[in-house]
């Protein structure tokens, strides 16, 4: 596993937790291990880590269940988005790659966890597509949405909520 | 998708629990609200038309003024996502995340440029012998799934 210089931001949907990494690892990935799903409540948790002394918390604190007596799982309190994976005993926090302001820039290389991997997951790709988000005959509806977002821009803000 | 038999699931923690009969369409949204708010690349959601909470209560976060997201404030895991059309119930919050196979795909202009490639990628076998002592070593604080009478369990001894 590689180390590499890179200024990475991120954090949860409503803003009041972000963190900013001067450094990440080259190990992004899907795992299907049950404790992930269940984390996440998804079908897979989608990570990529960095090491812990080059994260700072930019705002506000994670909090914390540790789902086992080795890992930690962190969100925020007040909107729940997953935030990370952390294996106390290692050098390293798995960041949820979903909460990654961009996280278009890692995609993963390897599956793990395989035991729990659902068995329709090859489907995914392959499902019907319904179209985007904002649909002309929906605008009553996506309009409602994009006037009122209260999640958090994908990109670091100098204070938030804005005025 | 089998219908009217009981389904559960809840939070890792188990601190919130949920059960529902009655499943609608299984999709996966790619919009930048649901991949932020699982943290993940898309949003898992089956409609749920008679869910119920059967331990604890959710936190609620109104993403917009459309729709709202429900998790549980001891543990984080996202649980559902709600709108004037109803509730949907996170697919990996369930006890048996198999029941709930996504039949459509919504929202694609989010959609991440790698994600077709996903169901392509290597599956990880090699396990080294610090990863093997650290899988042996885990005592899961997760909740198991099925329900349970009273949770967390006693402590042994």
């Amino acid at each position: 596993m590689d180390r590499y210089k890179m200024e990475v931001s991120g954090g949860c949907q409503c803003g009041a937790v972000r963190y900013h990494a001067t450094e990440m690892f080259d190990n992004s990935h899907i795992c299907h291990c049950r404790m992930c799903q269940k984390a996440v409540g998804n079908i897979f948790a989608a990570l990529v880590a960095a090491p812990r002394e080059a994260i700072t918390w930019t705002r506000g604190e994670p909090s914390r269940f540790r789902s086992s007596d080795h890992v930690d799982r962190g969100f925020c309190s007040k909107c729940g988005t997953p935030l990370f994976y952390e294996d106390l005993t290692g050098n390293r926090v798995n960041f949820t790659i979903g909460s990654l302001d961009h996280p278009e820039l890692f995609p993963p290389g390897a599956n793990t966890g395989n035991e729990a991997r659902v068995p329709w997951f090859d489907t995914l790709p392959v499902i019907e597509h319904g179209g985007v988000t904002e649909q002309p005959d929906r605008e009553d509806w996506w309009g409602g949405i994009k006037a009122t977002n209260n999640q958090h821009p994908d990109h670091d803000t100098a204070t938030w909520p804005a005025k | 998708m089998p219908q009217n038999e009981v389904h559960t699931g809840g939070c890792q923690c188990g601190a919130v629990r949920f059960r529902v009969t009655r499943l609608g369409r299984p999709s996966i949204c790619h919009c930048r609200m649901c991949q932020k708010a699982f943290g993940g690349f898309f949003g898992p959601l089956v409609t749920s038309h008679n869910a119920t909470w059967t331990r604890g209560e959710p936190k609620w976060f109104q993403s917009s003024d459309a729709a709202r997201r429900a998790f549980c404030g001891e543990c984080g895991t996202p649980l559902a996502y709600e709108t004037r059309f109803g509730l949907e119930l996170a697919i990996g919050a369930f006890d048996d995340p198999t029941v709930a196979a996504p039949e459509i795909q919504v929202n694609l202009a989010d959609k991440l440029p790698f994600f077709d490639q996903l169901t392509s990628l290597p599956v990880r076998s090699e396990v080294s012998d610090e990863w093997r002592d650290f899988m042996a070593g885990i005592h899961s604080n997760q909740h198991p799934d099925h329900d349970t009478e009273a949770w967390p369990p006693k402590e042994n001894g």
